[in-house]
């Protein structure tokens, strides 16, 4: 039986009156990458944050490593050997990667000069055992993402940590990309004996990579398991998504048959420099059309330069039979086009302004009397939104940023439905949300569809496409690849041709 | 029941106007200090007046900072714009034609700064910059070193006629503005979108909203300001001098929009912060001349309120 790298008890945090976790026990063994589930806002980040040190918990116990510990500080948690590394990359783009590796450690010679040779000796050694090449002297910001995360998990290893706590590490990464951190984490398990805990709402994942599991949900512990029983059985992510929510939820159909009417949206020959070569295609009212791919396929410089983000070079585009030519957003959005870029936290959502505000900052022209903007005329269609896509806030004049991420991704989704676009473009439109909000974002796509709108999903993930998607254009390298028809949506056929090869 | 919800009510006013707190707690100070002096109408007419001209500047910088920029040349725009305004009216004899041409050309200079942050993507900080020195320099060319007066006497009636025969012009003209610009930050769409933009410019400019046009039209609202300041300030004495007009005026307006709670990062902040930061710095001004401090120590107060006002903000934000 392995040993236990960690073994919290009894765990109980409460704020302002409100038990956050509720006597939770989470065990994890030596050397296995075990997924910590559960909805935003089941405790997951709470019970990290304990044992990061970044929150003290009310009562309980931690062991690590057969130590029994009091977690005062960030300080004590990484002396013991945990390292966490957060959601959003804690890099500093304009250092190179040896200095950020020793951020706060450099070696120094006795005069105080610092030791660039041997830093990066160090760093080159890290790099080696994880099986990366990676330059000491590169500059951080031309790293890509999953290197930069790399580079992440070799400073936690710099560090000498045996316990490293992944949040969301794969977000904003391409399956390619992905692949290569998992093969990484798993080298870390089997040859150094590290143990991972991997926080993702990407069941996928969790089932395909990790060796177990705990679930959380309202701050109490449901369950916890091997991903593959001793029988031999693996546990499905319906199992899994299940005992999150607690209710049957993934098995949930969501595709529903709808009506697909004429062209509203002709493409031909769109090229964007060498990103986006000569695509090809239609779309109907009432369609939802999928767009999907790996790292550089293209799709996202396309649906930007469909909506006038970005400039395309060559080609034409017809909408509701009239050619579109658009250099800026606001002519995509004065011509009925919607945009739900991916990355919302950098690309649509406004920090400083409330979710009234949010919703409504597309079409402030319908709140408006003359020039005046009228409060009662605001709050009477951002609380007709509320009710309709479900955003579960208590007072519409809260800043946005206090709503969970599924809410939020509500949120940017009727700034663009009050505008009542013909072509509604959502680019990743479940990143970042659990399961329980997954399935309402996409009950609400189809609603979009079903109301004669043609909207265009691009993703990277199949499961989505498969849901939503009435037919799907595969893209490989700027170029379409295939296009798939409903019957033949499934991740093989996808896999085939987003990596550049043929159907039979 | 009733209770908890009103007092949730005030709490939630006073986290957001705190600075309202400052300068109620700044009046009791003052008049513990000095009451009798302090507390008269004539006084409090003196602290609007002498702060009305870098009043009116600091509204419009309000929305520059909001949009994510900032503008250290308005105080030699204004020398400039007097200039110009006092030439035309000297030559020809029509003050509504000078009032005109002043506040076109004033619209016009900050609508090119503003074309050259946007187009040209160089920093305001680094446009202004040069600008102030370019401005001034032309300013110190055509007056040779010294001042414009002007000729027309009836061009003085601007700044030194009361309304009512007790309330001075200036403070008209002080309220006039703010209300117009409140009304613009709160009540229109132009004001929401420069908030937005100075928030999140990508989020704001993929929400179908031209970003170049608002930031440019956010300097134009601040050169309009600044040519009513320098109608106002020309008109108090009928001239305007090219090496003495105007000296850090930039670095109070920036002061009294960030004390009132406009912060640096854009995005947030509201007009009525500037009033009282207004109020604030010119309370304190008034109150260190009443107790007799040295007038050369006044600026000293001046730069500590301006910090412990920032870290107050600060403190709040973080509850």
């Amino acid at each position: 039986m392995a040993e236990c790298a960690l073994q919290m008890t009894g765990i109980v945090k409460s704020y302002s009156g409100v038990t956050v976790l509720k006597d939770v026990d989470f065990t994890v063994k030596q050397g296995e990458i075990h997924a910590l589930l559960g909805e935003n806002g089941a405790g997951k980040t709470t019970l990290m944050n304990i044992l990061g040190g970044v929150t003290p918990m009310d009562s309980g116990n931690i062991v690590l490593f057969g130590e029994e510990v009091r977690l005062h500080s960030p300080a004590d948690s990484q002396a013991k050997g945990v390292a966490f590394i957060h959601q959003e990359l804690n890099v500093v783009n304009d250092l190179m990667v040896y200095e950020n590796m020793f951020l706060g450690h450099e070696i120094r010679s006795k005069t105080g000069k610092l030791e660039v040779k041997e830093m990066c000796r160090q760093c080159e050694e890290v790099f080696s055992r994880m099986n990366v090449q990676i330059n000491p002297k590169a500059m951080m910001r031309d790293l890509e993402t999953s290197y930069k995360q790399i580079v992440e998990i070799a400073k936690s290893l710099l560090r000498n940590a045996k316990l490293i706590i992944m949040d969301e590490p794969t977000t904003s990464l391409t399956l390619n990309e992905i692949d290569n951190v998992f093969a990484i984490m798993r080298g870390l398990t089997t040859d150094h004996g590290v143990s991972i805990i991997f926080i993702s709402h990407k069941l996928s994942e969790v089932v395909d990579f990790c060796d177990s599991y705990t679930v959380l949900r309202n701050g109490e512990k449901v369950s916890d398991g091997y991903i593959v029983q001793p029988d031999g059985t693996k546990i499905t992510q319906a199992d899994i998504a299940r005992m999150m929510v607690g209710r049957d939820v993934l098995g949930v159909e969501v595709y529903q048959e709808h009506i697909i009417g004429d062209v509203v949206l002709e493409v031909k020959n769109l090229t964007v420099d060498t990103r986006v070569k000569g695509i090809n295609f239609d779309l109907h009212k009432g369609e939802i059309l999928g767009l999907t791919g790996l790292l550089g396929d293209g799709k996202d410089e396309l649906v930007r330069a469909l909506f006038g983000d970005i400039q395309k070079t060559s080609g034409s585009v017809t909408l509701k039979g009239k050619p579109l030519n658009v250099k800026h957003p606001s002519q995509g959005k004065k011509h009925g086009i919607g945009f739900l870029p991916s990355n919302r936290k950098e690309n649509a959502i406004i920090k400083d302004l409330s979710v009234q505000e949010n919703i409504t900052i597309v079409t402030l022209d319908k709140c408006c009397s003359g020039p005046t903007l009228m409060p009662s005329r605001e709050r009477k269609i951002a609380e007709e939104y509320r009710e309709k896509l479900g955003i579960k806030v208590a007072n519409l004049a809260n800043k946005i940023t206090s709503l969970s991420g599924g809410n939020q991704q509500k949120v940017v989704l009727s700034k663009w439905l009050n505008a009542k676009p013909d072509v509604m473009i959502l680019s990743n439109p479940t990143q970042g949300v659990d399961v329980g909000a997954k399935n309402e974002i996409y009950a609400l796509i189809m609603e979009l569809a079903k109301e004669g709108i043609g909207v265009i999903v691009a993703s990277g993930e199949a499961q989505e496409i498969f849901k939503l998607c009435d037919r799907v254009l595969v893209m490989y390298h700027g170029e379409m690849r295939g296009e798939l028809a409903r019957g033949e949506i499934s991740e093989e056929n996808i896999m085939i041709l987003s990596t550049g090869g043929l159907l039979q | 029941m009733e209770n908890k919800k009103g007092s949730a009510v005030i709490k939630k006013i006073l986290s957001e106007y705190s600075i309202i707190l400052v300068a109620i707690g700044m009046i009791i100070v003052a008049t513990i200090l000095q009451g009798s002096t302090f507390l008269t109408l004539q006084n409090f007419i003196n602290i609007l007046r002498n702060n009305a001209v870098i009043g009116i500047i600091a509204f419009g910088m309000s929305f520059v900072i909001i949009s994510g920029n900032i503008d250290l040349s308005v105080s030699s725009q204004l020398v400039a714009v007097a200039a110009l305004l006092i030439s035309v009216i000297n030559t020809t004899e029509s003050i509504v034609l000078g009032l005109v041409v002043a506040i076109a050309f004033s619209c016009v200079l900050s609508a090119l700064v503003g074309l050259v942050v946007t187009k040209g993507r160089v920093p305001s900080f680094i446009v202004t910059l040069g600008m102030q020195y370019i401005y001034r320099s032309f300013c110190m060319f055509f007056m040779e070193g010294g001042g414009f007066t002007g000729s027309v006497t009836a061009f003085k009636s601007i700044s030194n006629t009361n309304l009512f025969g007790w309330l001075p012009m200036p403070i008209v003209y002080f309220l006039l503005m703010f209300a117009l610009y409140f009304y613009i930050s709160k009540y229109t769409r132009l004001g929401r979108h420069i908030y937005a933009v100075g928030s999140n410019e990508k989020a704001t400019r993929l929400s179908g909203i031209n970003t170049d046009r608002i930031r440019i039209i956010s300097f134009i609202l601040l050169g309009f300001a600044v040519a009513i300041a320098a109608i106002t300030e020309a008109s108090r004495m009928n001239s305007i001098n090219s090496t003495s007009s105007g000296t850090a005026y930039e670095l109070n307006a920036i002061a009294m929009a960030v004390v009132g709670g406009i912060a640096m990062e854009g995005g947030k902040g509201n007009l009525v912060g500037t009033i009282f930061g207004i109020l604030i710095l010119g309370i304190i001004n008034n109150i260190l001349t009443l107790i007799g401090v040295d007038v050369y120590l006044v600026n000293a107060f001046k730069g500590a309120i301006i910090i412990a006002a920032v870290l107050f903000q600060r403190k709040e934000k973080e509850r």
